[in-house]
């Protein structure tokens, strides 16, 4: 049983970083959507691989709500919002794609470097993979720097999301008080942010007049 | 049989497999990957035939070709000859097994590439070089991936030696599932791909001269000596097919000296490596050739994959 | 009940400004409100002189440096609801916006109060998290509140950037939790409350400590607008309307930077000075770099103002950085004054802006022969700004460079002083072209309206004061300032 609860823990959380890496690697928004799906996937197998291991039913709900939100309701209104955009590609980002690749190998030595130092403070099961979600953060925080399209830009914050959530699971096995403030952050992702591109849209009827506008600059 | 007996022939008996199942699968993929289109296909033995052929046919040098060009040939097959030879495919306990150790097998492959591109550059003729060039591009970028991937895969068991990491993972078959594993995996199938140029690295049946990278280094064999090249290239592509597919699943290789567990061993190991040509055809069909300048994407992507599978190992152990 | 009546002042004035639609008594009420909640926040200053007040099952609590920050919230708060009306009329009448959006305006400018006042008399730091991130929803949609491209760029920045750095100081809050949650002493559980904090944080493990706080002065530092992630500050507080503006750099980086002061508390207290004080000195001058480069070719009104934002909060995280009492008192002081300052700047910025048609500093000119009240109060304003005396903010920065001097960072005052006598003589520069520059045409002057002049004066008025007696701030800032020493 235990052995179960770690192999799906190892796995699930080896997803998360591996779709993080994948919308780096791939161009087409698809493609990238479909790898944010599988994010939210993997997401949730945590939650709920956690929450059956501890006997929290708090956090399986949790683990339904990540389910709803990142693995279906976030792709979806994502895909909506990218059928705006009349390139279906990241045509010029800052750094192309094999560059960023190494770079993101990197990035994700970093977080070991990092993470295996504040791990191991208490090496249990669930934190000893906190690294991974770390260096999920910095994968997604790069993409962020580095794409120019909108979508990307989402894209790259939802990723950097989703890692936040897989440390707070994986650090705090889910206590109540921090998931409510972590699903607030997803709240405020979803509503704001992807709102806020839906009005732009409405505005201006292309996704990308907004990256493209340079008016402000010194 | 004795140990020695056992290891020698299990040695032998991989050597043929190898050398007669390579073509095979060569066959193999492109029957499925005519089937996939629709076409009825060459039969799966077409290869075997025509390096018969091709045997029997004369050699002809270009005027100003050196030894190199003849020597290129037998270097290629040679030194194949020995990674099969050494490395754990039909038994655990092949004769030299203690030195087979990966960045060995690796390595004695790279010979192989670097004779097959001198090779295409002794003659001196456009293509060859290019073709050279292009080949030696990929392997240099792939390199890394593969070395990193193989730092994954001998992470669990604290070796490297090929038949000591089938042999853990044989004892713990829960390692095989685990995130670590797999992304060596998906690195290792990248990088088998570039090193036995198929689709999206190179295209084996074309002869564009745009696209070429292995086809334009052998231009300018013709007779005995293509034979040999060819021959060298699809028991390259059997050697690490099978090597993939015992690095990942090892169950059915042969462990200890009954007959039966080699005859087991010979055909799990044709099983396994008809799956991974399955899988690579399919691959082959559903994807379209890289231009060149997107390959280091891809094959960055390898490097990539290969570091996780790393980082992955050391914090889940 | 003090706090209490804090929040339910806004909230209720909130519910008011959702409930009515847009007329100018709202916008006067609204006013209202803010003055009581000034006079309130004097009044809580005083109960916590005796101690730190609690409400609501000590979810709530009020220290001086809360009461502080309550005070400072509601007087430039004040001072830019007094100009909502003004603000909508001008643009209802220039076409700008629709009615329903200046209802739209009200509620939010409200919320985002009501957010503010949170996130200073919350005991939890979750809370404060949570606070903080409500600031950027609100505020998001009242830096785009004009729907022009430039606006629609700026408050795409701004949330993208500041979603990151939300989720960064997230991160950092986790991570404390963490560590909190492996001291040995709090097996019975363990909760987010600064004071629980501050008082086990000498437990704490150093590395995990060492990561959050990295991560909480990013991630709070991107609403601050210190150096990683500033880049949105100039075009948010360029675009947004001038009260919302001086609200966004007059209060809101200064409550974010509140923040700051409670986890360096906290981190001090678990790691020694050293790392907080490296930490902080580095983006507090890297800050104040980017902001004397930035000023020196500034094109732009109101970006001038908002690069020199980056630069106060700069030379407040390098006093922060030394952690002195005196020094975090000087923090203070210069909290207030920067605010009422800088609201007085960008309220004259945006009539200026109004009424010149542009934001170009190159193309305006002659101001104090054409326009004397309105250029006179914006030159004083930036005598202010740039700290001359009688200001309270020469006050301030003199007494920050004297504690830094205590601490032995000669080579910060040095370099502090260097880039603060740079933006002196650059915005001089700029203020020479404005107001004296130029053919003076032969108009008469026009005379400006008093609605407008009368609350600017006086907050010009407070300003002075403070800097020549202090005697009503300096216990409560002795208090508070001892409130966020470890």
């Amino acid at each position: 049983m235990t052995s179960t609860y770690v192999a799906t823990l190892e796995l699930a959380a080896g997803a998360v970083l591996l779709s993080a890496v994948m919308t780096l690697w791939r161009r087409s928004v698809s493609s990238i959507v479909a790898m944010l799906r599988l994010q939210g996937v993997a997401l949730c197998a945590v939650a709920v691989d956690l929450a059956l291991h501890e006997n929290d039913r708090a956090l399986l709900v949790t683990g339904a709500l990540v389910l709803v939100v990142k693995g279906v309701v976030v792709p979806t209104v994502l895909r909506r919002v990218a059928k705006w955009d009349p390139r279906s590609r990241e045509s010029r980002p800052l750094v192309n794609v094999p560059a960023s690749l190494v770079f993101a190998a990197g990035l994700i030595v970093l977080s070991y470097v990092v993470g295996t130092r504040i791990t191991s403070l208490s090496p249990d099961d669930a934190t000893r993979l906190a690294p991974l979600g770390l260096a999920t953060v910095l994968v997604g925080y790069f993409m962020l720097v580095t794409r120019r399209r909108a979508v990307s830009k989402i894209v790259g914050l939802i990723v950097v999301d989703n890692g936040i959530a897989l440390v707070t699971f994986l650090l705090t096995s889910g206590v109540p008080l921090i998931v409510e403030l972590g699903s607030s952050l997803d709240v405020m992702l979803v509503v704001v942010v992807l709102q806020f591109l839906m009005a732009s849209v409405r505005h201006h009827s292309r996704i990308d007049a907004l990256t493209e506008l340079r008016e402000l600059r010194d | 049989m004795t140990g020695w007996v056992y290891a020698g022939s299990a040695t032998l008996i991989q050597v043929v497999t190898v050398g007669l199942g390579g073509p095979l699968l060569v066959g193999l993929m492109a029957k499925v990957k005519a089937r996939a289109e629709g076409r009825v296909g060459a039969p799966v033995v077409q290869p075997l035939r025509d390096l018969r052929k091709l045997a029997t046919k004369e050699r002809l040098h270009a005027r100003h070709a050196s030894p190199v060009l003849a020597l290129a040939p037998v270097v290629i097959v040679a030194s194949t000859t020995v990674a099969v030879a050494i490395s754990p495919l039909v038994s655990t306990r092949p004769l030299l097994g203690s030195s087979a150790d990966i960045l060995a097998v690796v390595y004695l492959l790279l010979t192989g590439s670097a004779a097959a591109a001198l090779g295409g550059l002794d003659v001196g003729t456009a293509f060859g070089g290019m073709g050279a060039s292009r080949a030696m591009t990929i392997g240099a970028l792939a390199e890394p991936a593969l070395l990193v991937a193989v730092i994954a895969l001998s992470l669990p068991s604290h070796s490297s030696n090929l038949p000591r990491i089938m042999a853990s993972t044989l004892a713990h078959p829960d390692w095989v599932l685990g995130p670590s594993r797999l992304l060596a995996l998906a690195a290792l199938v990248i990088v088998v791909i570039a090193e036995t140029g198929r689709i999206p690295v190179d295209n084996p049946s074309t002869h564009l001269e745009l696209t070429m990278v292995h086809e334009a280094m052998t231009l300018e064999y013709a007779g005995s000596e293509l034979a040999l090249v060819t021959w060298g290239e699809s028991m390259r592509v059997g050697l690490l097919f099978s090597l993939v597919a015992n690095l990942f699943v090892p169950w059915g290789i042969s462990t200890h000296a009954t007959v039966l567990s080699v005859v087991v061993a010979v055909a799990s190991l044709a099983a396994k490596t008809m799956l991974v040509a399955l899988g690579v055809a399919l691959i082959e069909v559903r994807s379209a050739k890289l231009r060149l300048f997107r390959l280091p994407e891809l094959l960055a992507g390898g490097f990539v994959l290969s570091v996780l599978a790393v980082v992955t190992g050391l914090v889940t152990r | 009940m003090l706090i209490l009546a804090i929040l339910a002042v806004p909230v209720s004035m909130t519910v008011v400004a959702a409930t009515f639609s847009w007329r100018a008594w709202v916008g006067w009420v609204s006013a209202g409100s803010c003055a009581l909640i000034l006079g309130l926040g004097i009044a809580l200053g005083v109960a916590t002189s005796s101690g730190p007040q609690w409400a609501l099952h000590h979810s709530l609590r009020a220290d001086s440096l809360s009461a502080f920050m309550v005070v400072v919230i509601g007087a430039v708060s004040l001072l830019a609801t007094l100009f909502t009306p003004r603000t909508m009329r001008q643009e209802l009448s220039g076409g700008i916006i629709s009615a329903r959006y200046a209802r739209h305006y009200v509620v939010l400018m409200q919320a985002f109060i009501v957010c503010m006042l949170g996130a200073v008399v919350t005991a939890n730091l979750g809370v404060f998290w949570v606070c903080i991130e409500a600031t950027t929803i609100a505020t998001t949609f009242l830096v785009s509140h004009r729907r022009t491209d430039g606006a629609f760029e700026a408050s795409w920045k701004y949330v993208i950037l500041c979603s990151v750095g939300i989720a960064l100081a997230f991160l950092g809050t986790v991570l404390v939790y963490f560590a909190e949650r492996h001291v040995p002493a709090t097996a019975h559980g363990s909760s987010l409350d600064w004071t629980t904090l501050t008082a086990l944080a000498p437990h704490f493990d150093p590395n995990v400590t060492r990561v959050a706080f990295a991560l909480v002065v990013v991630g709070y530092g991107t609403k601050v607008g210190l150096v990683p992630m500033h880049s949105w500050l100039p075009d948010a507080h360029g675009q947004a309307p001038a009260p919302v503006s001086a609200l966004m750099s007059g209060v809101l980086l200064s409550v974010a930077f509140y923040g700051l002061l409670r986890f360096r508390a906290v981190a001090v207290a678990a790691l020694g000075p050293t790392f907080p004080r490296a930490l902080l000195l580095v983006v507090g001058m890297a800050s104040l770099l980017l902001a004397t480069v930035m000023l020196i070719a500034q094109r732009d009104l109101k970006r001038m103002l908002a690069y020199s934002s980056i630069e106060h909060m700069g030379l407040l995280a390098v006093a922060a950085a030394v952690g002195s009492p005196l020094a975090l008192a000087a923090v203070l002081l210069h909290i207030l004054g920067h605010g009422i300052t800088k609201a007085v700047l960008f309220l004259s910025a945006g009539e200026i802006a109004h009424l010149e048609g542009t934001t170009e500093i190159a193309q305006i000119s002659g101001l104090l022969a054409r326009r004397p009240a309105l250029a006179g109060i914006f030159g004083v304003g930036l005598l202010s700004l740039i700290a001359l005396p009688p200001f309270s903010l020469f006050v301030s920065e003199l007494t920050m460079a004297r504690a830094e001097v205590d601490a032995g960072l000669w080579w910060a005052v040095a370099a502090s002083l260097l880039c603060v006598s740079v933006i002196f003589a650059a915005v001089g520069r700029h203020a020479r072209q404005m107001l004296f520059g130029g053919a003076v045409a032969d108009a008469p002057p026009s005379a400006t309206d008093r609605s407008l002049v009368l609350p600017l004066v006086g907050a010009l008025v407070v300003c002075g004061a403070l800097g020549i007696v202090s005697w009503p701030l300096q216990s409560l800032l002795v208090h508070a300032a001892h409130g966020v020493m470890p």
